[in-house]
């Protein structure tokens, strides 16, 4: 949408400039780079640029290589744990139990949000529980999960759900409570019930914020599966990562570290993708058409 | 006019709002008759309480006392009777023009493939056509407001309730709007309450005109409006409509407000 914008807005610039008006906008290189592979590309060269400086410091010794490590041996305990398997399963370990903290967590957290709609008397009663529990820093129960429920799968997936539950609530409700009540009040007009406006009103006009509320909750999910696998575990790329820097395997570190990066890059364009699917009605915009 | 020809008998409204320091009232027993097939425009001053003897009318709000007949039977109010229109036109962004012209139908439980064509025709009629897939936020202000008259149109309601339903228009939209709800009103034999505060729009477009004054609010006075044409355009030419004109603005004390504040 932005770069098409942006592309239709250089657009006018050049024809503006035919007819010698003050030329305003990004400059001749800017509109020439300002093309998904020109973006692409640039990225990619920061990115290489980052790799190549580091390992030129490691080999001309002016960083230690034993406490940053090297992109060489990173690179080698990549292709050595992809091609035994290892790095697969940890990293499978640990998405699913992303994915299932935040799928539980997510959907208990936004439906209790949301039904707390229904009675603003029950709303009122429970803010402040909502608050005082919000306000507990949630990594902090994460001795209390591992003793609830062991130190297998089970207790990551209750961690992401800790973690991203009241999220979920308090976004959903939050969204509810803002819902334009002159929407509500023409279906009432109609001789909607209850329910009805529920479903009509409170539902649609609160998915963006809850889908908003995904990207937030999708980080959060995976701090609870890794951060349950630091404290104990036996697979999974938390456990991969608190192993390796136990034992000054910096480049294991950040192997681990990198694919924790890609899946939560992946996941974050995943939901980009199922909002665009959603919300159809919200990738119409004017915004980003003029010129500042 | 004879007993049976009111449809709805609004008898000794009050309502009152809690506010900080006790309770404010705005309506003081309002009374007054909305006849069958009727066209009446409900103008006072801002803040006189229009908006709500509109809601109370609409059931969505409760009057402390009073009662609500409607043709002689008392009712609470007029949920899923009435068409209800304001000046936002409270399109659902994420439906398109088709499914919000439907809404009505929908919530009338209207099996949705009969809905479905019924819309089509309803949007056609009024030169909606072509526009069904549009979602509200690619049309322009005057016709999402069209799509909004005939999503209440549709409902096929007993009683049309418009809240300053144009005032956000531009003129010649607005004229033009006006026509339309004219002809509908007249091809559909429906009444309509209006509620303005444009004395203009309100001396051309109704058969009648209720003044409310005071504070709380009560009913000043009602004009019977008799113009020749009741196109927008040509009761807005017709010689008595600045008679009537001045003879509400001076009946909502215009004049009189400014000297008064000025003294």
């Amino acid at each position: 949408m932005t770069t098409q914008a942006l592309k239709s807005g250089s657009r006018a610039v050049s024809s503006n400039r035919s007819m010698s008006m003050p030329r305003r906008g990004p400059g001749p290189i800017a509109r020439a780079i300002d093309t998904r592979l020109g973006r692409g590309l640039i990225q990619l060269a920061a990115v290489a640029a980052f790799f190549i400086i580091w390992e030129i410091a490691v080999d001309a010794a002016w960083l230690d290589a034993f406490l940053v490590g090297a992109p060489s041996g990173i690179w080698q305990v990549f292709r050595a744990s992809l091609l035994d398997g290892s790095l697969l399963t940890d990293t499978w370990y640990t998405l699913i139990e992303a994915i299932l903290g935040f799928v539980i967590g997510t959907a208990l957290g936004s439906l209790a949000g949301l039904s707390l709609w229904y009675s603003t008397l029950v709303a009122r009663i429970v803010e402040p529980f909502i608050v005082a529990i919000n306000s507990v820093p949630k990594i902090a129960l994460a001795p209390i999960v591992i003793l609830w429920f062991g130190t297998g799968f089970i207790s990551k997936v209750a961690l992401a759900v800790s973690l991203t539950a009241l999220v979920a609530l308090i976004a959903a409700y939050q969204a509810a409570r803002d819902a334009d009540p002159d929407l509500q009040a023409l279906l009432a007009s109609m001789g909607a019930s209850k329910n009805k406006i529920f479903r009509s009103v409170i539902v649609p006009s609160t998915l963006p914020a809850i889908i908003g509320m995904f990207r937030i909750n999708i980080g959060f999910a995976l701090v609870g599966a890794v951060v349950g696998e630091f404290i104990s575990s036996q697979r999974g790329l938390g456990h991969l990562i608190y192993n390796a820097s136990s034992l000054y395997d910096l480049n294991t570190v950040w192997a681990g570290l990198f694919v924790l990066m890609f899946v939560g890059f992946v996941l974050y364009h995943l939901i980009d993708f199922v909002e665009r699917r959603i919300l159809p009605w919200k990738q119409i915009s004017t915004a980003g058409q003029v010129q500042v | 006019m004879t007993a049976n020809n009111v449809q709805l008998r609004l008898n000794g409204i009050r309502k009152a709002f809690p506010a900080k320091g006790g309770s404010v009232p705005v309506l003081d027993g309002l009374t007054f008759d909305i006849h069958e097939r009727d066209f009446v425009s409900i103008i006072g001053p801002s803040g006189c309480g229009k908006t709500t003897v509109f809601n109370i009318i609409a059931g969505l709000i409760e009057p402390d006392s009073g009662a609500m007949f409607f043709r002689g039977e008392p009712v609470f109010g007029l949920r899923g009777r009435v068409g209800y229109m304001m000046q936002k036109d409270l399109l659902f962004p994420w439906r398109t023009v088709l499914q919000n012209v439907m809404l009505g139908l929908e919530m009338k439980g209207v099996d949705p493939c009969q809905a479905t064509d019924t819309a089509r025709d309803y949007l056609a009629r009024f030169g909606l056509g072509g526009f069904e897939n549009a979602y509200p936020k690619t049309l322009s202000g005057g016709m999402r407001q069209r799509a909004a008259l005939i999503r209440t149109l549709i409902m096929d309601p007993d009683i049309l309730l418009l809240d300053e339903p144009f005032s956000a228009l531009d003129y010649q939209t607005r004229l033009y709007l006006e026509g339309v709800l004219l002809d509908a009103v007249e091809t559909f034999n429906k009444t309509v309450v209006l509620v303005t505060h444009d004395i203009d729009e309100a001396v051309a477009l109704s058969k009648r005109v209720v003044v409310l004054g005071g504070r709380p609010s009560q009913v000043k006075n009602v004009h019977e409006i008799e113009l020749g044409d009741r196109s927008p355009i040509g009761a807005r030419s017709d010689p008595r409509f600045s008679e009537y004109f001045h003879a509400l603005c001076g009946e909502l004390d215009i004049q009189t407000r400014t000297r008064a504040e000025a003294a």
